[in-house]
């Protein structure tokens, strides 16, 4: 899925709709979390030299750890989050899914011929597309999260939607995911990087749909109307459009999604059952307990005591005056000043 | 073109200290009343306001409304580099991507430069709503200071409850508690050393040690501090700048987690 270059293009049209903040600024919000997009991210990331980390009984654990410790630093940076699944895949979907099968059996065929080479870089390179979230990657996330006292809800179809639908509805300030499709599900705010690890230390990009749509002169309505227009006035030899491009169906599956209604969801958010994890996490998954009861313990510190407040609701934004591009002072060469008088004069006449 | 001058240095290098930590960088709104500031800290828990009347410097002048981004790291380096009783002037020209500092020591034998970059700032102007308080605190500057100071060492909050009779600062953590109560004075010879309370109806509220502290480095320019609050509404700390306007942090309180 995703969008084609939609970063990149937002980047050069909209730059005001994107912030780079800090993991530490979004204390006390609530924050939808696209799981298939996490449990995914966990498999591909949470390796050691082998590939995927495993119990004895070579069941992998990858999902899990990924999940414990980085729903432990969520928590303990002051953020509530809610985790969404997918439910069954839009039935639109199936030939782009189709498409994918076909591409894990030839990087199934590549696997075994990097294997029988003995190449290590390539078999770590095709064992990575290889990795698929299953049903039982899903439902023990579940369990451990539900052990840990934080929400889950499993979505009628795609999590996207249902996320996008709960910022709407004020359930949630935003939705966590690397896939853009969120904000063409309506999200309001769509955060980046917000499941990576610490040691990564990427900053979390805040993109907000109403500024993106603000700075490509669209309203939400208009993006989806123009097809047809597009379509009748493109050169169709140039750019063929795909052949049974289902472009109405498509649309409605993103202005129309099938989604719980976000008003019968309540969240909540318990202490953790310490003594479940570590039955869960050391005894079935042979994780160090030591560790476990830790992370427990950085749960429970986390919900006592109070909860520092946010200035945002007391105050109201009058004016907002967004910096000028920084890519205009890049552009002029050696010298980068801040504010250049008439800059935006010279970054045109290029 | 933009220019005021201030007999002494000292108060810009105070104001400078009193807001750096909370700030890394800010805009400085130039117009013909004076100079303004207003700016949250990244996490939006604190909120800085800092208004110079322009009639109080010695020199004044704005042609035309400026906005000046300045990183206040850097520009607590160039006053460090005055003295306390140099004269400075800050000059810039309108559209300018550069302000100067230039500091006169008083026999006028030496005269320094300093040029500074600005820099292009994301700024949000915040309507701040006027709010009549159900508390008002007056109350010494360095006692406020002393007691957030003292507080920090126990908990990583501080209560301020409010009532007629006076203002109990407290606090918990790992070694125990802490409390401080400060009644009113009543002998008002000497008015820098006053406690003064005017209440509606008592208040109890909670605030991060972390922010008081630093807004508490306010404390050397002026003697009395006023601490406002009311149930649900940011505490406003303001500290007078003798003869040429005032410095308010506000900051939002600390929440019950409720369960629900």
């Amino acid at each position: 899925m995703g969008i084609l270059s939609l970063t990149k293009l937002l980047a050069d049209v909209a730059p005001q709709a994107i912030k780079e903040t800090d993991i530490k600024t979004y204390f006390g919000r609530k924050i939808a979390i696209d799981a298939s997009m996490c449990m995914y991210q966990f498999l591909i990331a949470v390796r050691n030299e082998s590939g995927q980390l495993t119990s004895i009984d070579g069941e992998t654990t990858s999902h899990l750890l990924g999940t414990f410790y980085r729903t432990i630093r969520l928590i303990e940076n002051g953020i509530k989050p809610v985790y969404v699944f997918d439910g069954k895949p839009p039935e639109l979907k199936s030939g782009e899914l189709s498409k994918r099968h076909e591409k894990r059996v030839e990087a199934q065929k590549a696997l075994d011929k990097a294997t029988e080479a003995g190449d290590a870089a390539e078999m770590d390179k095709f064992n990575r597309r290889l990795v698929k979230v299953t049903k039982v990657h899903s439902e023990e996330a579940k369990q451990l999260l539900s052990l840990m006292g934080v929400p889950y809800i499993d979505a009628p179809c795609e999590a996207e939607a249902q996320c996008a639908a709960m910022v709407k509805a004020g359930k949630v300030f935003a939705t966590a995911t690397e896939d853009m499709d969120a904000l063409t599900f309506g999200s309001k705010v769509l955060l980046r990087h917000m499941t990576f690890s610490e040691a990564r230390k990427m900053p979390i990009q805040e993109i907000h749909l109403d500024r993106v749509l603000e700075g490509l002169n669209l309203n939400q309505g208009e993006k989806y109307k123009n097809i047809e227009a597009i379509l009748k006035n493109i050169d169709k030899e140039k750019y063929p459009p795909p052949e049974n491009w289902n472009y109405e169906g498509a649309r409605e599956l993103f202005t129309d999604p099938e989604i719980m209604d976000p008003d019968t969801i309540e969240l909540k958010w318990s202490d953790p059952d310490e003594e479940g994890m570590v039955k869960f996490l050391c005894s079935d998954k042979q994780f160090n307990e030591d560790r476990v009861r830790n992370g427990c313990k950085k749960l429970l510190k986390a919900r006592s005591g109070t909860t520092q407040g946010r200035l945002d609701g007391f105050f109201t934004v009058l004016s907002t005056t967004p910096a000028k591009r920084k890519n205009d002072d890049k552009k002029n060469g050696p010298n980068k000043r801040g504010k250049v008088a008439g800059g935006r004069g010279r970054g045109r006449a290029k | 073109m933009f220019e005021a001058r201030l007999v002494s240095s000292a108060i810009f290098k105070k104001v400078l200290d009193a807001i750096k930590d909370l700030l890394n960088e800010a805009s400085f709104d130039c117009s013909e009343s004076g100079i303004q500031l207003q700016a949250m800290d990244n996490s939006h828990v604190s909120l800085v306001s800092l208004t110079l009347r322009s009639d109080g410097f010695d020199k004044y002048r704005c042609d035309r409304n400026l906005t000046m981004g300045m990183n206040l790291g850097s520009m607590s380096k160039i006053f460090k580099c005055a003295s306390n009783d140099d004269t400075v002037t800050i000059k810039a020209q309108d559209d300018a991507d550069t302000v100067t500092f230039m500091f006169e020591s008083k026999k006028q034998e030496k005269i320094s430069d300093y040029e500074m970059k600005l820099m292009n700032l994301d700024q949000e102007h915040l309507g701040i709503p006027e709010t009549d308080f159900s508390c008002v605190i007056k109350m010494p500057s360095a006692e406020f200071a002393r007691i957030c100071r003292d507080l920090s060492q126990f908990g990583e909050s501080i209560v301020i409850s409010c009532t007629k009779e006076g203002v109990k600062f407290s606090t918990s953590g790992d070694i125990g508690s802490a409390n401080v109560k400060i009644a009113q004075t009543s002998n008002f010879d000497k008015e820098e050393e006053a406690v003064t309370i005017e209440m509606q109806e008592p208040v109890t509220l909670t605030f991060a040690c972390q922010y008081l502290n630093s807004f508490t480095k306010a404390t050397p320019l002026t003697n009395q501090v006023q601490l406002s609050m009311s149930d649900n509404v940011p505490l406003v700390v303001e500290y007078q700048i003798p003869d040429l306007g005032h410095l308010r942090f506000y900051l939002a309180p600390k929440i019950e987690e409720d369960e629900n």
